[in-house]
């Protein structure tokens, strides 16, 4: 349910920075549906773990995720993320001293 | 102070990473890799046929130094491959594949030619990469704004390059 998970690459900087921590959780969704602005981590095949931000909602209801790099990898890459592969929310952010 | 003690809790326990993936600091991508390995590879094809011309013993000699500009060739022929899928896999996004439908197409042709150029010894072929290369750089400069211009490389077989005009 909760799960503190460390950052690491650049593609949600200035925001989240390489070593920052993160806590994320599935209730906040239990509550209220994921929705754009959400930063969410969540499982990529192919990709591992990944964060990034909602950007919008797709029509057959897959989450189209972005970063904040032009070089990201992410939605513009490999589509829409599937709501069963959402790890969770970001609830608190904990930056790098 | 809570920064301190996840990070000490995270050196003795791990906690789980999760990549806000980035082609940073890659976000290096070039194609000028790819326009060398394609000149080498009509560098080795001059090679061999001027080695051949002065040759006329097809001994172990021969066939060694041979040998060696056939593996440059090859290995050189698969650099510039690679080098391409890369920008065109990681770096072109959708927007630029709008702007340039072409793209996909000089790609594949592309990987054509390079595996032409492994499979002959056909200098007209190896031109036409180093050319389909080309073009590819022009196109890759000029989604980055970056004005190009061409210029006959600074060494044999000094065949014309696409430079970003800097």
């Amino acid at each position: 349910m909760l799960r503190f998970l460390k950052v690491t690459g650049d593609s949600l900087a200035p925001e989240y920075r390489e070593g920052d921590f993160v806590l994320v959780s599935k209730i906040p969704f239990f509550l209220v549906p994921p929705s754009p602005g959400d930063v969410i981590a969540f499982h990529q095949p192919g990709y591992g773990l990944l964060i990034k931000r909602i950007q919008n909602i797709s029509p057959d209801g897959g989450l189209k995720v972005i970063g904040n790099h032009p070089e990201s990898i992410d939605s513009r890459v490999f589509g829409t993320v599937r709501r069963g592969d959402i790890l969770g929310k970001v609830i608190w952010h904990i930056r790098k001293a | 102070m809570i920064y301190q003690i996840l990070n000490i809790f995270d050196q003795k326990v791990h906690i789980e990473t999760v990549k806000a993936h980035c082609d940073i600091p890659c976000g290096i991508y070039d194609p000028i890799v790819a326009q060398i390995s394609a000149l080498t590879v009509v560098r080795m094809l001059d090679l061999m046929t001027e080695f051949e011309a002065k040759t006329p013993d097809r001994n172990k000699e021969y066939m060694n130094s041979m040998s060696r500009y056939i593996a440059v060739k090859e290995e050189h022929a698969e650099r510039a491959k690679a080098e391409i899928r890369v920008i065109w896999g990681d770096y072109l996004k959708a927007q630029h594949l709008e702007k340039y439908p072409n793209a996909h197409a000089l790609v594949h042709k592309i990987m054509q030619l390079g595996s032409k150029v492994r499979q002959t010894t056909d200098r007209e072929q190896a031109t036409q990469l180093v050319e389909a290369i080309n073009e590819f750089a022009q196109m890759f400069w000029e989604t980055k704004g970056i004005a190009t211009k061409r210029a006959k490389a600074p060494y044999a077989p000094a065949l014309e390059l696409v430079y970003p005009a800097l």
